[in-house]
């Protein structure tokens, strides 16, 4: 299931997937990954990533909003 | 926007990635070894002197892969019993007299007198024992690990 939120939001921010990696002490292409729903982060990385994007865990990652693959 | 970018930088998805990788390697090898040791031991029938020093890396490796999986939590023991201990314990002996009749009876050229087996049994039992006692050691030096751990604020 893609996670177009997370993408959505790192647009929005004007952040490019390596520029969200950079900050979240990631690498691309883990962020990438995630973006296409390949990897599950843990709680910890979502947390990072939110507080990046300056939105809150439902906004991101929260199935219900999400849409399907 | 700085980049840090590094040759090498591992992620939580990288390092989950090269952990799988270790474990199955690791596997592996063991496997492996535990081929070779019964290869050499049954099959071209070579004296234990031969190849001591594998398998005593052998065994010490998986003596201590199990007290370690005990110790951090990876086999779940909920409620240590004695009936457990037991069974277990039972298991063993009953797997290392068959491999010491398979052994010395069925694949090797020295049959062994009832008494010479009692006495393999003797052994069996003292080297079972231990390594029962070295578990369950290391089941509960776990669970006191975790306790600790949840009573940590």
């Amino acid at each position: 299931m893609k996670n177009i939120k997370i993408k959505l939001a790192r647009v929005e921010k004007g952040l490019s997937q390596q520029d969200l990696a950079d900050l979240t002490g990631v690498t691309r292409q883990t962020i990438g990954l995630i973006e296409k729903g390949s990897y599950n982060p843990t709680l910890n990385l979502c947390i990072a990533i939110a507080q990046v994007l300056g939105k809150t865990l439902n906004d991101l990652f929260w199935e219900g909003n999400n849409e399907k693959d | 926007m700085k980049k840090t970018k590094k040759p090498f930088s591992m992620d939580e998805r990288t390092k989950l990635i090269g952990y799988r990788v270790v474990a199955v390697m690791y596997f592996l090898t063991i496997f492996a070894m535990q081929c070779v040791i019964m290869y050499r031991q049954l099959a071209l029938d070579q004296d234990i002197h031969m190849y001591e020093d594998f398998a005593i890396i052998f065994v010490v490796n998986v003596v201590f892969l199990i007290s370690a999986l005990l110790y951090f939590g990876a086999i779940p023991i909920q409620k240590l019993s004695l009936k457990a201990i037991a069974l277990i314990y039972l298991l063993i002996i009953v797997f290392g007299s068959v491999f010491t009749y398979l052994r010395y009876n069925v694949f090797g050229s020295a049959d062994l007198s009832i008494p010479q087996l009692l006495n393999k049994l003797l052994i069996i039992f003292a080297i079972s024992g231990l390594l029962m006692l070295f578990f369950v050691v290391f089941t509960l030096l776990g669970k006191w690990r975790m306790k600790k751990e949840l009573e940590e604020e």
